[in-house]
This record gives C-alpha cells, sequence and structure tokens, in this order.
C-alpha cells in the first residue's frame, strides 16, 4: 500500500508552477521548486527564489499566509535533480513544448524514488503524446494533474490518465489534491484541451469574433456574456486580460494543431488580428500595461479605458473611456435569460450566436471529451467560475428552446440534446439528483466520500424548524445544522430567535449543532458565511429613533451568543467566505471552529462608525489575554485587540485568522469547500461524548483610564498623521473605552459580562450619532465606506 | 582631584528594527557580547572593574529587570562587579558615563563598564505597557508627547524648512557611507553572531539617498508638517560600551585613552520641544568648564530628527563643519539606550583621530530634556 503523499516538488518556477507550489505550502506540504540557473547570475537559484519572492507579494496573494512562502524551497535543475528522489510527487510545469517536456522526463525517471508520482500540469497536449518513449518504469506513475490559473483560488483539477497508470497512483493524487488541497478533482478523457479548456477557448473565440461581428464594445460584450448567464463579470475580454493575451494564443494555438480538421472550434478560430496588433504592440492584458482595459491614471483619479474593437482590427489601437451600456437595463432586471435573447436587439442577436454555438458545440462533445454531463458542467463550474454549467444552462432555457433557436443559426441540434427531448438533463428523484446519461437513462450523481452537501440533504426534506432568516436540518448522526440564509445572511432577529430556539431543540434529544451557511454558486471570495448584522434594519430604526428597539437587538444578541457559548453541547462555527461583524462574533461564540480555508474573518463594525457589542470586544480580549506567550502587564492584549478591532481587520484564509486569534489552535481548517460541513459535523461528534460546557467567562485585568489615555494618544497620532478620520477618532475612543475596561482599577479584574455593558452602552451612544448613520446609510448604498 | 578619562568604545553594527540582521538577536546577549570585546579590546584586567552601568530606554522584557547586572553575568565578568540599569530615556547611557565619572570623583571605584542597549525589534517604543498617568494627562499632556510631534514643533518655532532638513539628512548619509567606504568605523565595530549569520556592518545608512529621493516622501507624524522619514533617526537595534575609569588607573595600566572629561550636566527644557534639549544642557556643560561652544573641535550632537539638530546648531552657534564628523543617527541608526555612549565614545575617537582640543557630545531627550559631556584631548 503506498503512503500519503507527504512532500511535493514542482519543475518550473512560472507563473503556474510558481502559484501551485504556493497553494500546496499553503496547505502545509513542503515543496521543492526548481527551475533553470539563470545565465549571468551568481545565485544559481535565482530563478526559484525570485518566483518564491513573487509569491509574497502577488495580488491576489496565492499564499494564504505569509508563513506558507518558507515550506517553499528553491533550487536548480542543474544541482538539485537528484533531491526529486526525496518526493512523493514531481509536478511537471514547464513551457508547453513536448521538446522540452521529453527530455525531462527521463531525467526524472532517473533519479526519482520508486513509486513516486509523475504528474504533468499541461494545459493542452494529450496525455498520449506525453508517455511516447518515456522509459517504461514512469508509465505507470505517470498523469496529467492540470490545475487552472490562479490554482488557490480555482477549485478544479482535471486529472487524465492513461492505460498504463497504476490505479493506486490515481487515489493517492485524486485523494490528496481533493482533501489536501481542496480541489474538485475530475477525470477527463485524453483529449486536447481536455474539458475546460476545450469548452472554454472555444466560448472566448465565438464571442470574441461575433462582438467583432456585430459592432459591440468591449464592455458591452463582456456585460453581456457575463452575469445573465452567470458567467464571471470579467466577461470574455476581461477574462482573456486576465488570463494574458499571449497565454490565451498559445491555447488556441496548441487546440488548432491538436484538434482533428472536423472539429468546430476551427470554425471560430479565425485569428484575430487586433489580438496579434496587441501582442505587437506590447498589451499582453492584466499583467502588462493593458489590453482590451487599461487603467490610467489622470488628475482626476483613475480612468479605466476600453479597446476601440474597430480601430483596433485596422492596426490602431485606441482606447476610450468606459462608458455605461445603454438599453442593457434587462440585464440588471433580473427576469429570464430567455427575455434577453429573444429582444428584438443587437445585443440578443450577439448573445444567442455565442450561447448557442456554446451550448451545441458543448453537447456535442460528450462521449468524446467526458463520458457524462455532470463533469463537463462541474468542469466550467469551477474552471471558469461559471455559475452554471452548459447542461445547466440547457435546463434553464428549456430543451425545446434550444433546439429551436438552433435551428435559427442553422445548426444542427447534438444527439444528446435530441434524445434529452422534453426532458431535463438534471432531475430530482426520492431525495436524489440524477443526471441524463449518454444511453438515454438517467444516473445518481455519487458525491466522493467524506463530502456533505445541504443541498443534497434538502431534497425531499423539509427544515426541522424554519424562518425568513435560517433554518434548522437534521444532518444525522444527533447533529442539527443551523442554517444562515438571508440575503448575504446578514443577521436579524429571526437568525437569533431561530438560533435561540436550535439551542433548545439540541438539548432535547440532540447531541451537537453546526452553524454553517452554503453558496456554491458564489465564485471564490464571494461566499458569504455572513456579512453581520442587518445594518438596514438597524438603520431604519435609528431613522425613526425606535432606540429601544435597537437597545433590544443588542441585548437578544449579546444573551444568545452567551447561550451559544454556554450551550451543553458542543456548537461548531463552520463558515466559508465572509463572516464578518456579528458573524465573526457568532463564531467567537461557538465551542470550537471548522473553517473552510477561504474564510474571511473579522470584526469591522468600526468601519460603520460602531463598535462589536454581541461579546466581540470581551471574547477578542479574554483570547488575547489568555495568551500566555503575550508580553505581561494589561496593556499588551488590550493593544492587539484594539489594533485588530481598530482597523476593521478581516482575515485573508482561515491560517491568517488565527494570527488574530479569530480561529483557535484547536479549530479546524478544511481546505475544500465540499468538505466543511462533514468536517464540521465530525468534529462535533468527536466533541459531543462527555461534553462539558466551558467554564464561566474568566475576568478580565484591564488598565482603566491609564491605558485608554495610552490608546488615545495613539488614535490622535493617527489624525495627525491623516490617516484617521475625524469620526474615526470618536469611534476608536469609545472602542478604546470598552477594551480598557472603562474605569477599571488594574488591581481589581473586571468581569466579562462588565465589558458586555460598556460594549451595549458604547453602541447605543454611537449609533446616535449622525456621523455614524452617515456611515451606515454610505455602506448601504454603495458598498463602500464612508471616511467621514 | 582625580581625572576621568574614556579609555575604550566599542559597538555593535547598527541595523535597521524589524527587518535588520540584528532583530533576531536578544538586546542583553548583544550588549553582553560587545562588553566582552570592550574587555577584550583595552586588555584591562576585568577584576578592576567596580560596577557595570547599562543604559537602556525601555528596561523589559529581554532587556528588563536589571539587565545591567544580567550582562555582566552574560559576559563573564567576575561575580563581584556590580552591575545597574539606568533610565534617561535616549540620554540613558551617557548618563551611565556621568554617573560612572562621580563615582570615580568620589572614589567610589576605578573602572566603569559604562555599556547602551536597545533592541526596537524586541521592545516596542513606549513599553508593552504604557500607562500615563491621568492626573498628568490632564495637567501637561505634553508630558506623554510623541517625539515626531516636538520635530514639528521645533521645525515650526525654529524656522526649520523641510528642505533644510533633508540636505542635513542628506549630509549625514554621505558623511556615514564614506566613513564606511574608508573603513572608519570598522575599528569601533564588534561583530555579532546572529543565526544568519555574521552581522559586521551598519545597515541603516542610505549612501544612495538623494534630495530628490527624500523630497518625494510624505509627512511621517502631522499630514500638513514637514519631518518625514527620511529626516527622522530610524528604529534601531544596536548597543555600544565605554571603558571609563580614572586617569591615574589608566596610566597605571598602560590603557589607551583617548579623552578625559572635563564636565558634564544635564538640564529640562518643556516636553513639546524636547529636541532643543541640547542647547540647555550643553551651556549649562560648557559653562562648568569655562568653555565657548566655539571652542569646540569635534561636536557629536545625536540626530534625533534633522529639524532639532538644526535648531540646536542655530542657537549654541555651532560650527556645522565640525559636527557628526562620521554621521549621524539618521544615517546609523538610533538605538534610544545606546546612543549616548556611542556618540560620547565617538567624539572622544574622534578627538584623537582628528586632532583638537575639545568636544562636545549631546543629547535630547523624550519629555524634555537635554544631556551633555564636554571632552578634552590628552
Amino acid at each position: 500500500m503506498d503512503e500519503k503523499i507527504q512532500s511535493v516538488a514542482i519543475i518550473g518556477a512560472g507563473v503556474m508552477g510558481a502559484s501551485i507550489a504556493g497553494h500546496i505550502a499553503s496547505a502545509g506540504f513542503p515543496v521543492l521548486l526548481l527551475d533553470l540557473v539563470k545565465a549571468g547570475t551568481a545565485d544559481r537559484n535565482a530563478m526559484a527564489k525570485t518566483a518564491i519572492d513573487r509569491l509574497e507579494t502577488a495580488q491576489p496573494s496565492p499564499l494564504m499566509s505569509q508563513r506558507a512562502a518558507r515550506l517553499i524551497t528553491p533550487g536548480n535543475i542543474e544541482d538539485d535533480l537528484w533531491r526529486l528522489a526525496e518526493y512523493d510527487w514531481i509536478l511537471e510545469a514547464v513551457t508547453e513544448q513536448l521538446s522540452v517536456k521529453k527530455p525531462l522526463y527521463d531525467r526524472i525517471a532517473k533519479v526519482r524514488k520508486p513509486g513516486s508520482i509523475v504528474s504533468s500540469n499541461t494545459s493542452t497536449i494529450p496525455l498520449s503524446y506525453l508517455l511516447l518513449d518515456v522509459p517504461s518504469t514512469l508509465k505507470p506513475d505517470f498523469l496529467i494533474t492540470h490545475f487552472f490559473n490562479p490554482p488557490r483560488y480555482m477549485r478544479l483539477l482535471e486529472l487524465v490518465v492513461s492505460a498504463h497508470t497504476r490505479l493506486e497512483a490515481v487515489f493517492r493524487i485524486s485523494e490528496f489534491c481533493d482533501v489536501a488541497l481542496g480541489k474538485t478533482v475530475i477525470h477527463c478523457k485524453d483529449t486536447p484541451g481536455f474539458i475546460a479548456n476545450r469548452i472554454g477557448a472555444y466560448w472566448l473565440q465565438t464571442a470574441a469574433a461575433f462582438a467583432l461581428h456585430y459592432g459591440l464594445r468591449v464592455e458591452e460584450a463582456d456585460k453581456i456574456m457575463g452575469r445573465p448567464f452567470g458567467f464571471p463579470s470579467t466577461g470574455i475580454f476581461g477574462l482573456m486580460d486576465l488570463v494574458g493575451l499571449d497565454i490565451t494564443t498559445q491555447v488556441n494555438d496548441s487546440l488548432a494543431r491538436l484538434l482533428p480538421p472536423v472539429d468546430a472550434f476551427h470554425e471560430v478560430n479565425r485569428e484575430l488580428p487586433i489580438i496579434r496588433n496587441l501582442i505587437a504592440g506590447g498589451y499582453l492584458g492584466k499583467k502588462g500595461t493593458g489590453g482590451f482595459y487599461r487603467t490610467r491614471e489622470t488628475s482626476s483619479g483613475q480612468l479605466t479605458e476600453t479597446l476601440c474593437l474597430t480601430a483596433a482590427s485596422a492596426g490602431d489601437l485606441e482606447w476610450r473611456p468606459i462608458s455605461a451600456p445603454q438599453h442593457l437595463r434587462i440585464l440588471e432586471s433580473g427576469q429570464d435569460i430567455k427575455d434577453l435573447l429573444d429582444a428584438e436587439s443587437v445585443y440578443s442577436k450577439f448573445a444567442w450566436a455565442v450561447l448557442g454555438r456554446l451550448l451545441a458545440y458543448s453537447a456535442s462533445l460528450i462521449g468524446e471529451i467526458s463520458s457524462d454531463i455532470a463533469t463537463v458542467d462541474e468542469a466550467m463550474r469551477f474552471g471558469y467560475a461559471w455559475a452554471y454549467g452548459p447542461f445547466e444552462l440547457i435546463d434553464r432555457l428549456g430543451g425545446a428552446y434550444v433546439r429551436k433557436r438552433l435551428a435559427d443559426l442553422t445548426l444542427p441540434v447534438p444527439k444528446i440534446l435530441v434524445d434529452v427531448g422534453e426532458g431535463k438533463f438534471y432531475k430530482e428523484n426520492n431525495g436524489t439528483v440524477l443526471y441524463f446519461g449518454l444511453d438515454g437513462t438517467y444516473h445518481p450523481i455519487i458525491r466522493p466520500p467524506g463530502v456533505l452537501l445541504l443541498q443534497d440533504l434538502k431534497l425531499g426534506k423539509i427544515p426541522v424548524l424554519t424562518n425568513r432568516s435560517a433554518s434548522v436540518w437534521d444532518v444525522g448522526d444527533g447533529v442539527l445544522c443551523f442554517e444562515l440564509h438571508s440575503p448575504m445572511n446578514a443577521l436579524d432577529e429571526d437568525t437569533l430567535d431561530l438560533l435561540e430556539q436550535a439551542i433548545g431543540l439540541v438539548s432535547k434529544g440532540h447531541v451537537a449543532m453546526v452553524i454553517y451557511a452554503e453558496d456554491l454558486r458564489a465564485s471564490p471570495g464571494h461566499e458569504n458565511f455572513s456579512v453581520g448584522a442587518n445594518l438596514g434594519l438597524a438603520m431604519f430604526a435609528a431613522n425613526i429613533r425606535m432606540w429601544p428597539k435597537i437597545e433590544q437587538l443588542v441585548a437578544k444578541g449579546q444573551r444568545i451568543y452567551q447561550l451559544v457559548r454556554a450551550a451543553p453541547f458542543p456548537v461548531i462555527g463552520a463558515p466559508a467566505g465572509r463572516a464578518l461583524g456579528g458573524g465573526c462574533e457568532m463564531l467567537l461564540h461557538c465551542t470550537a471552529v471548522q473553517a473552510h480555508a477561504e474564510s474571511y474573518i473579522g470584526l469591522v463594525e468600526a468601519g460603520v462608525g460602531l463598535v462589536p457589542a454581541w461579546g466581540g470586544c470581551a471574547q477578542l480580549l479574554a483570547r488575547w489575554q489568555s495568551d500566555n506567550k503575550m508580553p505581561h502587564g494589561p496593556m499588551p492584549a488590550v493593544t492587539r485587540a484594539f489594533q485588530i478591532i481598530s482597523t476593521a481587520k478581516i482575515s485573508r484564509s482561515a491560517e491568517e485568522a488565527r494570527d488574530q486569534k479569530f480561529l483557535q489552535e484547536h479549530d479546524g481548517i478544511t481546505m475544500n469547500r465540499h468538505r466543511v460541513l462533514n468536517d464540521a459535523k465530525a468534529h462535533a461528534l468527536r466533541l459531543a461524548p462527555n461534553y462539558e460546557p466551558p467554564s464561566p467567562s474568566q475576568p478580565l485585568q484591564l488598565p482603566g483610564r491609564s491605558g485608554w489615555i495610552s490608546l488615545t494618544m495613539a488614535v490622535e497620532d493617527f489624525r495627525k498623521k491623516g490617516i484617521a478620520t475625524a469620526h474615526d477618532v470618536t469611534v476608536l475612543n469609545h472602542l478604546a473605552r470598552v477594551l480598557t475596561g472603562g474605569d477599571a482599577n488594574l488591581i481589581e479584574p473586571v468581569a466579562q459580562s462588565a465589558i458586555l455593558d460598556l460594549e451595549h452602552q458604547t453602541f447605543m451612544e454611537l449609533i446616535r450619532l449622525k456621523e455614524t448613520q452617515s456611515r451606515i446609510k454610505h455602506v448601504l448604498d454603495t458598498g463602500k465606506p464612508l471616511r467621514n | 582631584m582625580t581625572n576621568v578619562v574614556i579609555a575604550g568604545f566599542v559597538r555593535s553594527p547598527f541595523t535597521p528594527a524589524g527587518k535588520g540582521s540584528l532583530a533576531r538577536v536578544r538586546p542583553d546577549e548583544m550588549a553582553a557580547d560587545v562588553v566582552r570585546a570592550l574587555i577584550e579590546r583595552t586588555q584591562i584586567n576585568p577584576e578592576d572593574v567596580e560596577d557595570v552601568i547599562a543604559g537602556c530606554a525601555f528596561p523589559e522584557a529581554e532587556q528588563g529587570l536589571n539587565v545591567g547586572r544580567l550582562i555582566g553575568l552574560l559576559a563573564d565578568l567576575p561575580i563581584a562587579v556590580a552591575g545597574a540599569t539606568v533610565n534617561r530615556f535616549c540620554g540613558s547611557s551617557m548618563y551611565s558615563i556621568h554617573m560612572a565619572a562621580g563615582a570615580i570623583k568620589m572614589g567610589a571605584g576605578e573602572a566603569f563598564v559604562v555599556v547602551g542597549v536597545e533592541s526596537m525589534s524586541r521592545v516596542p517604543m513606549g513599553g508593552y505597557n504604557p500607562l500615563p498617568s491621568p492626573r498628568l494627562y490632564a495637567k501637561n499632556k505634553a508630558a506623554y508627547i510623541s517625539m515626531g510631534e516636538t520635530a514639528e514643533n521645533v521645525a515650526k518655532r525654529w524656522r526649520i524648512t523641510r528642505s533644510a532638513q533633508e540636505e542635513f539628512a542628506v549630509g549625514s548619509h554621505r558623511k556615514a557611507a564614506t566613513a564606511q567606504r574608508q573603513g572608519k568605523l570598522r575599528n569601533e565595530i564588534v561583530p555579532i553572531n546572529t543565526s544568519g549569520g555574521i552581522c559586521s556592518i551598519d545597515e541603516c545608512i542610505r549612501s544612495d539617498t538623494t534630495l530628490e529621493a527624500l523630497a518625494g516622501l510624505k509627512p511621517a507624524f502631522d499630514a500638513a508638517g514637514v519631518v518625514t522619514a527620511g529626516t527622522s533617526s530610524p528604529l534601531t537595534d544596536g548597543t555600544a560600551a565605554v571603558l571609563v575609569c580614572s586617569e591615574d588607573y589608566a596610566m597605571r595600566h598602560g590603557l589607551a585613552v583617548s579623552a578625559r572629561i572635563v564636565s558634564i550636566a544635564v538640564a529640562g527644557c518643556a516636553p513639546e520641544i524636547m529636541g532643543i534639549g541640547p542647547v540647555v544642557a550643553a551651556r549649562k556643560a560648557l559653562a562648568r568648564a569655562r568653555l565657548k561652544a566655539q571652542s569646540m573641535d569635534i561636536v557629536e550632537l545625536n540626530e534625533a530628527f534633522s529639524s532639532q539638530v538644526l535648531a540646536s546648531i542655530q542657537d549654541l552657534d555651532l560650527d556645522v563643519t565640525r559636527v557628526n564628523l562620521d554621521g549621524g543617527a539618521i544615517a546609523l541608526g538610533h538605538p534610544l539606550g545606546a546612543s549616548g555612549a556611542r556618540i560620547t565614545g565617538k567624539a572622544a575617537q574622534l578627538l584623537e583621530r582628528e586632532g583638537g582640543k575639545y568636544a562636545l557630545a549631546t543629547q535630547c531627550i523624550g519629555g524634555g530634556q537635554g544631556i551633555a559631556t564636554v571632552l578634552e584631548a590628552i
């Protein structure tokens, strides 16, 4: 039996190789990163070292914590190749040329240890090409592991294996990529571009060609080929800029070379002079000086411009200020996408010309690139961040509609689209989701062991408790799941009421509770565990001076979060995405947290002119004060809590949340989003037997007024430096008063209940201020903070 | 009457807090390494040392307890050698020299090791538990004023323009870089072993800085102000040690003496213009030595900020060409408790190197004070 993968060597420290190294190091595994020796440099590892340095500054960060970079060892393929013998998985991420890859495989074969896995991160080259003439000893351990860019954030991993590949190797790599790296691993057939790039490249080429054909502006095409269909808001031109025009061209060229002449890709893969002109002009997209979009500094601030497509086709690179597309209100209205496709406008013609071809092409590839539609949809969702895969889109439109509109384009209707008839590609039966197979019958979607999704659990079931903001589901084994589901999972009275009911319910016959939210269609970084208290309601109450109502909500939140903390059973918070303000405070009161690695946690109340008042100040203070590694005395813990809350610091990952003590040593991190609920449930069940609720909160040693002066002096310095605004000073001085314990005396420990009272009193003082109300209103209106 | 002399001066390299080579080194251990080198280089019999007096501005954590005693033990000084810690903020180690001098004059010992130490990486400025007195804060807020703000106040009141400050700062870096290049700093530096290798050179000096580069910096303490990070001394880690002994003792044991202490002084000034402290203190020390500022061949004036150095030069009517010949704290760095020992040791060293009769070493001190020492060539 092979051991689990514990270490990885990556050859090729380009953007992909280095970013994959960063992600594997973020998962806690040592990585050896090798590249060439750069001629003329004294440091033979300079190329790999530069790549690692770049990881620490790149945005969005490829690393989940700065610590991760220290797990990557730089080296070069001349001096360090022998070290590959120490690694369990050797991943090749060098340039997409067989002439470079093949000799490298021969060298790897000579030095690697028996049974180590060797894979290529090729994005388009079939495995059969890579395997030609490789040493026979390598073949059983060789496969393709295709990550998507950026590897930290794109969940897809395409796996391609050959008839020679050992099953054990496939199992080991799948498990590692799924559980340890958090990827959705899909098995692809060995065809050029595999699944996601095959369809994605076709989509981009088709859309670019028709945008030109219909004379659309860049921003118009992106607006249509974006959100309305569940594609990312970058659209097509924005995506090409993001990927890099050089890379886009390389992928197209590679597909053009490798795909059979009959493939429909060739029809849309006409060389676009625009892209050639941009590349020739040195415009490679976002990584360079711009591409279809560019941003310029002007006297009145940053100006975003888009390329004029008609002029660019003729060879003139000309950018114009971005304009809000006219006549596209339908896109914002959230109406049926068929309304957009059926409207009498050039936009509708463009939309169907692209979408129709995309859906037909995708459907025509079933059998060739994958034996089932569910895999294809999954690949596009996780590889291109589409909210819906092509077959889910067809279901949204209706098979009959698509068939009829394809006829309008005089395109043949693919067999599977004929076969599905009046039915849908997905349907539900007895609590199971079924997909339409090539054999014309429906098959259940089988989740890998350890994957537990609320969306599956809900099928055919009703919640144990429910209201507008939350529901409680029985997830088995005596565990109840408290699900947040208001808009953005903002917390209101309904949430709190149901939480109180749920606590009562678990006490009578269940063993534990998990607090969780699930929005699997949100693209990475856009999911919410909870954005915090519902500010709209608070603002409404403040506008009509219903102060007692607000007082009551503050008190209720404090009381119920204390119930969570003192519950006679474990309560596990299971965040993914943003857990802010009251959402963060909810986690701070849980017995433990099982967080998705991409959890962004913070007490952000100061940004809207308030202080955390559901126990956040008290909990964070207590955590810092109980840290034995902190310097002695009353101020260090107060200062740290003040720094974190006053700057509304949001962790950029679950790992980083440990640095702020939003997560503690005993809290767990789950890399795979689909495993969070299962891991949280398992965490709860581990703690449930003989569970003892935590002892009452320990009093805190706080400095009182002296400490308050110290913090207010620091705030005053920030004001002078121009970092803090006038209202910042007011808010932070109030916050300082809470965290230093009001009139506390150094030798008389302060009960945490007194801190809760201070939170409450301070919150009420601040929400009455018109400057705070202006901040709240501004955030509600614009989504951005007001600096008043 | 017994004369008191400076018979040895060494220091660690000065490196930027947080990111420099000494950031990961404990200050007490670094200070002990420097004391050991002082003993070795001066060849004094350690049995003769009366006391180790350690100056430190924030004597807590790794530079806390009675760090003077701990440094002596770490440096393997004989058990009978005592140890004390002195805090007068930035004037701590210069004042330690004064205390040693006073004791020698009293006949309470013949030889003293004075060491200044500060790790601004490992103990923050202000310490871990700043707890101002509410009563004093209500009465005199400026008692706790930030140093940057005092630099702005001095610039405003003495009309020191931003460009004048920048010109001075560039000059400081240029002088320090030249001294470093010409090896003039080598003899005073004790290499320190760190987990990343041996640290043997100063790391704060920016030999390539220019007026244009400094002009591009944002104000560091007041958005509408004129003091920037470029015209302030950087947060620094470092330690410096001086052997202070009676002239008789030095003669008897054949020690290499570089200067005699002629007079000393401390004086208070308004906390909000603490940077002007050298003026009040130097005037007192010069009067006690019956000398005029113009008689000073060498001046070491600690560069907390360009603005306060320029204001002090102006008020004392000093010849700027005699000030800080090898650069000052803006270029070299200012590990608070260590700077007094460095500039006093440096002034003595320069008297010997450059020739001349008298030298002045003087500093401003947070909270509103100055300190000064007048030296005479042997």
